[in-house]
């Protein structure tokens, strides 16, 4: 799948940003908390999987550590928001632990090619997860004063920004020099290296650019939840679902993710609602239908489906 | 010391199912060149169909594998025609997307059937002869696990005969070195393809009964194995089967080293540490060729 | 002709097209080999001759056109189905199973039904044909020189039993002196009726060999002929045998 950047790419980020601005009027209509609750979760995956999408769809590295810099950056904003940090200088101190990691960790992995290379990050992200839950058994709740003032829609608006932020930030990748070097790799890194491409560092960058939304996003987690186990953002489901978002709606392009994470979570919620206990089962298989029936995401079927079929 | 020593062989002996596990995943890897990450699932199954076979028809705990090897290598035909074949098909792009999509599908659906069949609670399967225990130089040797070390190397063994002696073992590692090359020998390598995907859910599923036969099975365990085989398969590399047995009884003992000197909770990522400065340093393992 | 065959097997191809991705593209090529025939495949690296052999041996399937044998069609056949048909290809590069031994490498060109019944003498003929693999058969594939795993290449696919062997470039990277020993090969194995079709850099040496040949240029066949008005062709004299050539 070549992603063509441009016009049809710049148009879509003016249509989702112009969704995500009509979003914002919500809490206006005072909805109910779970309406609020549900796009909340929704706006998150968004961001997740956009994150996601930056290394995998224009740098073509798959990272399977991904939770790792999500759980980081829950678990800095958290420790710093609770000890009386401002959330926002919080949340930024957190994006700044996860980016700094992934540099770290990005500047051996990147030795590793294709699969090796996924399955060191899903080691890095069990290391760290497996560490945080020893040193930190116990689960992390809200002080009373802070529940007590606990506002959903300030969470919300802290959603929307950062999903907003997001797509602005791929959508200039993807016309950038930036997006083309990296996407240049993508197709043969190889050739990319040979015609002066300096992949390491654009793969880096990618990765920081990613971690550093990842990180953003485990900020919002630990502002939204009153309690938790500091381990649960590090769990790899979270690595899973982006890519599964990711993948399911087109990945390597600015809307897909968008329309995957959309679907996603529509589709886990009703079905948690509809089959409470078989859920995750149904989930599954309708999951492995789509990549069987969908190979290349929503966005290449939607493309082969509006293209005449040639003889 | 005699604690340390007594750790290290719990742990020699845990190592040897972490090899058996770690056999099928290298063997599907090496072969179709796909990363089935739903490989800790088939093992969880395995272990449940044991636990069946033992709770409804009263089945010896051992002798269960006897049913569980078929039914495993069975469903590993299913799984290969419904879903596997399909991804093999793909360029390699697409083959490492399409197999990660499938296979953490396949893990979410299949862990979620095995709560609904037998609910979220950690089961085992008790045996005539669980509580026994031999006690060699001061050491305390739990006469299950022993027997389940040396049932996975025996069917180590009897991986490594079939892929050496069978005509079509032989056709599966032709396979594995080079597939165009062994097309233009005559060989019809997309059965090649699912004999190596039927024979490694095959190896879950014995990895699984013995797992729970001398540990213990809940939905869960699937992604903790899935990550252990793997980090065997990184360990031993590609293409020998001995070699990934002995990488399990590394990794075991790694462990159970690691867990002496840091501590019970440690032992996993020391493990893993391991097995990310091994990737780093010699990507093709420490046996790979 | 060994056996006296009733049927005379005959590769037909009639304008076929095939492509290897985007480039070495074969574009309408019309060739035949007859029964028990040496025809050498001439032309510049990228004129699609490796392409044309990837295409008869099953592993591309032809854009268009038709490729036949003994009359079959075989341009939907899978590729280890055609071996068994009786063709089997001598890949470029080798591509041997380097972490077998020379035996199971040679058992495996033995994979297919009909190779598989005449195994065992199959395996004497290639160890007599090539006596140094006999010595070295418990070895690795990977510890032979390139030589000898030029010999194990050549005996996998006559092991495979074929009525026609397609080459591709034997005489690559191997010494001076073992490329004109694996020709010869090649003439005994012809004596014993087998149809050769061989790819070659070395144009003097293939053309001496060859009944026939043909000149592949970008795609299209541009010129064929016994193997003696292919070597007096001044075409083929300036662009494959060089200034040397021309002189003596």
């Amino acid at each position: 799948m070549s992603g063509r950047p441009g016009r049809s790419e710049r148009a879509w980020a003016i249509a989702i940003l112009l969704a995500l601005a009509a979003l914002a009027l919500l809490p206006l209509a005072r909805p109910r908390d779970d309406v609020l609750n549900f796009v909340f979760l929704a706006l998150l995956a968004i961001t997740l999987a956009q994150s996601w999408n930056v290394v995998a769809g224009y740098a073509g590295q798959v990272n399977l550590g991904h939770a790792a810099f999500f759980g980081l950056g829950a678990l800095v904003t958290r420790a710093l928001w609770t000890t009386g940090t401002p959330i926002v200088p919080a949340m930024l101190a957190g994006a700044l632990v996860a980016t700094a990691a992934a540099l770290v960790i990005g500047a051996a992995a990147f030795r590793l090619r294709g699969a090796y290379f996924a399955i060191a990050t899903l080691a890095v992200g069990e290391i760290l997860r497996t560490t945080v839950s020893n040193v930190l058994p116990e689960i992390s709740t809200l002080p009373a004063a802070t529940i007590a003032t606990y506002r959903l829609p300030q969470r919300y608006y802290a959603a929307l920004a950062l999903a907003a932020v997001s797509i602005a930030v791929v959508a200039a990748l993807a016309s950038s020099r930036l997006g083309l070097g990296m996407r240049a790799i993508r197709e043969d890194e190889d050739a990319a290296e040979a015609s002066g491409v300096g992949a390491l560092g654009l793969k880096l960058t990618a990765l920081a650019m990613s971690t550093t939304l990842a990180g953003l996003a485990g900020g919002v987690f630990a502002y939204y939840h009153i309690s938790y186990y500091p381990s649960h953002p590090f769990e790899p489901h979270w690595t899973f679902d982006a890519l599964l978002m990711t993948f399911i709606g087109g990945v390597g392009t600015l809307h897909g993710p968008v329309l995957g994470a959309v679907l996603y979570v529509l589709l886990k919620e009703f079905l948690a609602v509809r089959w409470v206990d078989l859920h995750l089962l149904i989930f599954g298989a309708v999951f492995i239908v789509i990549v069987l029936l969908l190979p290349g995401g929503l966005v290449q079927a939607a493309a082969r489906w509006r293209q005449p079929r040639r003889p | 010391m005699s604690v340390l020593a007594q750790q290290l062989v719990l742990g020699l002996l845990i190592g040897g199912l972490y090899g058996l596990a770690a056999a099928g995943l290298s063997l599907v890897f090496g072969v179709l060149k796909v990363l089935n990450v739903a490989h800790g699932e088939l093992i969880m199954l395995g272990g449940y169909g044991a636990f069946w076979l033992v709770a409804l028809l009263g089945l010896d705990a051992f002798a269960s594998l006897a049913l569980v090897i078929p039914g495993a290598l069975l469903l590993g035909v299913v799984l290969y025609a419904a879903l596997f074949g399909f991804v093999v098909r793909a360029d390699e792009e697409t083959r490492v997307k399409n197999s990660l999509l499938i296979g953490f599908g396949l893990a979410l659906a299949l862990q979620a059937l095995a709560v609904r069949l037998w609910t979220a609670d950690e089961r085992s399967v008790p045996t005539p002869y669980g509580g026994g225990v031999f006690t060699v130089a001061g050491l305390a040797i739990p006469a299950v696990r022993l027997l389940s070390l040396v049932l996975a190397f025996a069917l180590i063994l009897a991986l490594e005969l079939l892929l050496t002696r069978w005509r079509w073992g032989q056709a599966i590692r032709a396979t594995a070195e080079d597939w165009e090359a062994a097309l233009l020998a005559g060989i019809d390598v997309r059965r090649a393809y699912l004999l190596a995907f039927a024979l490694g859910t095959a190896l879950a599923g014995a990895a699984g009964t013995l797992v729970t036969v001398a540990y213990s099975v809940s939905p869960s365990i699937g992604l903790e194995w899935t990550l252990k085989a793997l980090i065997v398969v990184v360990l031993a590399g590609l293409g020998s089967v001995l070699g990934t047995f002995v990488g399990g009884l590394v990794l075991g003992v790694a462990e159970a080293a690691s867990a002496a000197a840091f501590g019970g909770p440690y032992r996993e990522v020391v493990g893993l540490v391991i097995f990310v400065v091994v990737l780093l340093v010699r990507p093709r393992g420490l046996f790979g060729r | 002709m060994a056996g006296g065959d009733v049927t005379r097997p005959r590769l037909e191809l009639a304008d076929v097209e095939a492509a290897y991705g985007d480039l070495r593209a074969v574009l309408g090529v019309s060739l035949s080999i007859d029964a028990g025939e040496i025809v050498a495949l001439l032309g510049p690296n990228g004129a699609g001759k490796s392409t044309l052999l990837r295409t008869v041996a099953g592993l591309l399937r032809p854009r268009a056109g038709t490729i036949r044998w003994d009359g079959e069609d075989l341009t939907r056949v899978d590729a280890h189905r055609i071996v068994e048909r009786g063709i089997a290809l001598v890949p470029e590069g080798r591509r041997l199973f380097g972490g077998m031994t020379v035996t199971e490498n040679l058992e495996l060109g033995a994979f297919a039904p009909r190779g598989r019944v005449a195994r065992a003498a199959s395996l004497d003929r290639v160890f007599a044909l090539f006596p140094v693999l006999a010595e070295r058969r418990r070895q690795r594939v990977a510890a032979l020189s390139g030589g000898q795993q030029q010999m194990v290449a050549v005996g996998r696919a006559l092991m495979a039993n074929p009525r026609l062997l397609m080459l591709d470039e034997p005489s690559l990277g191997i010494a001076p002196q073992l490329v004109q020993a694996i020709l010869e090969v090649l003439l005994t194995i012809n004596a014993t009726g087998v149809g050769i079709l061989l790819v070659e850099q070395n144009v003097q040496a293939a053309l001496g060999l060859a009944h026939r040949g043909y000149v592949l240029e970008t795609g299209r066949i541009v010129a064929q002929g016994t193997g003696a008005e292919l070597l007096r062709d001044p075409h083929v004299r300036r662009a494959y045998l060089g200034p040397l050539a021309v002189r003596a």
